[in-house]
């Protein structure tokens, strides 16, 4: 994986923090990157270029009016002012890649200097056995600084642990094995044909992506929420707020629309398709 | 008439298998792809002024029928079959062939500072065009500036496409941009919140990382002869000594019923 600064651009070196998405249902981690971006006003500094990245292009996806600055798949924007790089993905990994391309991307989070990476990610809500409504819209995380993936701050803010973690699941294991150059454990890679339901969370890009990055040796936060496929602005924004907190963002940091917090990014007005043709009526 | 009630959207979600980890990758690396030129010692890489890259159909039929071009080689890729082909270069192979054209603002009759074509008919898969990408842009060819030639991916465009009306759009990269204005293309901008994948996607990425200048036009519908009288224009006012008196001529065989599509080719394997 290659990092090409823009011309024109330079990395900020005070941006310790690294948030990006994995790909998941509802493309919900990629929805709060892009109002992330948007929001904080981040300027893209460069690409991140990797062969098992699927390609595709647009106009530019955050305006406030797209002036046909070019829209790459994998892309780097940071904010001095919140000392935050953000990454934003737009196409898949191709096919049986992901351990690969988690790998690599870990790589640039650790070359670049990066201490605290938070991923962002949603999971499929069929999935879901405790579903406690009384306290409204929850979000989830996956930490390294306690083995059981438990961390005191996102406790005191109230986040729920992903209680599906186990360290020594069969695929967890196998994760933690093929990103630690040192392991001695060689476990054999679980056939898609093999798994089960409790392997679906290690199935998943963030379980990769956290892997890669704890192998690093950085510290790794997923937030995550249960959605179903559809409208998943809401949840968008539910992770987005969550990082915020996470990351200690104040308001002051927020360049909203009407002196809000949040900014609706530009491409988000087609993300349903053309309105219906009236002429049908 | 498209029923508009049962019209599929644009998909937009992801397959199980662009989320599992544990999909199976490729069995074996494949050979990756290569470029055999005619001339057996070509001075590599090749630098031209200009690279125009064909993959839609209509801009597939106009080089075809460009007459006084030179076939100076063929982008291989190894996993990808051209039993079929013929000896004579015809709009039914499936092949990548690179010609190169005289401009007459260039006094050299070497390849450089000449303008290549290159007549995409292959269908190259998705997890491949980073490879042939790179052979094109950067590798075995350095353009100074590069043209792509592409149809809009209705799978991927928000708006609503029309099969009755032409339209076409572009993106660029910066260093286009940076460019005189008089020497760019005249288009409007793809819309935002709409997106182009494949090959065509991997070749303008990869102009942008190398700040070398490119131009993906986009055009609609993927069939029509208003579109390849379009593009002949285009490409006309962008090389003033290319002869397309010829593509006008052969335009009445050219036609959405009987025009060559790009399933053609895939079908063709059941009968060699």
């Amino acid at each position: 994986m290659e990092f090409v600064v823009e011309e024109g651009k330079r990395v900020h070196e005070e941006c310790p923090t690294l948030i990006l998405p994995a790909l998941s249902i509802g493309n919900v981690g990629q929805l709060a990157v892009d109002l992330l971006v948007s929001s904080t006003a981040a300027e893209r500094v460069g690409y991140l270029d990797d062969l098992n990245l699927l390609p595709c292009v647009g106009n530019d996806a955050y305006g406030p009016l797209p002036c046909g600055d070019l829209a790459l798949p994998l892309e780097v924007y940071e904010s001095s002012s919140t000392a935050i790089t953000l990454a934003q993905q737009r196409s898949p990994v191709a096919k049986g890649m992901m351990i690969k391309f988690a790998e690599n991307i870990a790589e640039f989070a650790a070359s670049s200097g990066k201490k605290d990476v938070i991923v962002l990610s949603s999971l499929d809500f069929q999935r879901l056995h405790n579903l406690d409504l009384s306290r409204g819209p929850q979000v989830y995380y996956l930490s390294n600084t306690e083995s059981d993936g438990r961390d005191d701050h996102c406790e005191r803010l109230g986040f729920g642990r992903l209680g599906e973690f186990d360290s020594e699941g069969r695929c967890w294991k196998y994760l933690s094995s093929v990103f630690d150059k040192n392991s001695k454990e060689d476990l054999t890679f679980p056939s898609e044909d093999e798994l089960e339901d409790i392997d679906y969370y290690p199935s998943l890009p963030f379980a990769a992506l956290f892997s890669a990055f704890k192998a690093r040796g950085l510290k790794v936060t997923c937030l995550l929420c249960y959605c179903s496929e559809g409208d998943n602005i809401p949840d968008a924004f539910l992770l987005a707020e969550a990082a915020s907190k996470l990351t200690g963002l104040t308001p002051d940091k927020f360049h909203g629309e009407e002196g809000g917090k949040w900014r609706i990014p530009y491409s988000w007005k087609s993300m349903y398709g053309a309105p219906p043709d009236m002429s049908m009526f | 008439m498209e029923d508009v009630l049962t019209e599929n959207p644009p998909p937009s979600r992801f397959f199980q298998e662009d989320l599992n980890n544990f999909a199976s990758p490729p069995p074996e690396p494949l050979p990756s792809p290569f470029i055999v030129f005619s001339n057996p010692k070509p001075e590599l890489p090749l630098k031209p002024s200009l690279l125009i890259i064909a993959l839609s159909s209509p801009s597939l039929h106009i080089f075809h029928s460009l007459p006084s071009k030179t076939l100076i080689g063929t982008l291989i890729i190894p996993e990808l079959p051209f039993s079929g082909n013929t000896v004579e270069p015809s709009l039914q192979d499936k092949s990548c062939n690179i010609y190169s054209v005289s401009d007459n603002n260039n006094n050299n009759n070497n390849n450089n500072n000449a303008v290549l074509l290159v007549s995409v008919q292959l269908p190259v898969p998705p997890e491949r065009s980073n490879l042939v990408s790179r052979l094109l842009v950067g590798q075995d060819i350095v353009p100074a500036r590069v043209i792509i030639l592409d149809s809009i991916q209705s799978r991927n465009f928000r708006g609503r496409l029309s099969p009755d009306e032409a339209l076409a759009a572009k993106l660029e990269t910066s260093s286009e941009k940076k460019a005189a204005a008089t020497s760019r293309l005249s288009l409007d901008y793809f819309p935002s919140g709409s997106v182009i994948d494949g090959l065509s996607a991997s070749l303008l990425s990869r102009c942008q990382l190398k700040n070398i200048r490119g131009t993906l036009v986009v055009s609609w519908p993927e069939f029509d002869p208003s579109v390849v009288r379009f593009l002949g224009a285009l490409l006309k006012s962008i090389v003033p000594s290319l002869d397309i008196k010829s593509v006008d001529k052969d335009l009445e065989k050219y036609s959405s019923r009987t025009g060559l599509k790009r399933d053609a080719w895939l079908d063709s394997d059941l009968y060699t």
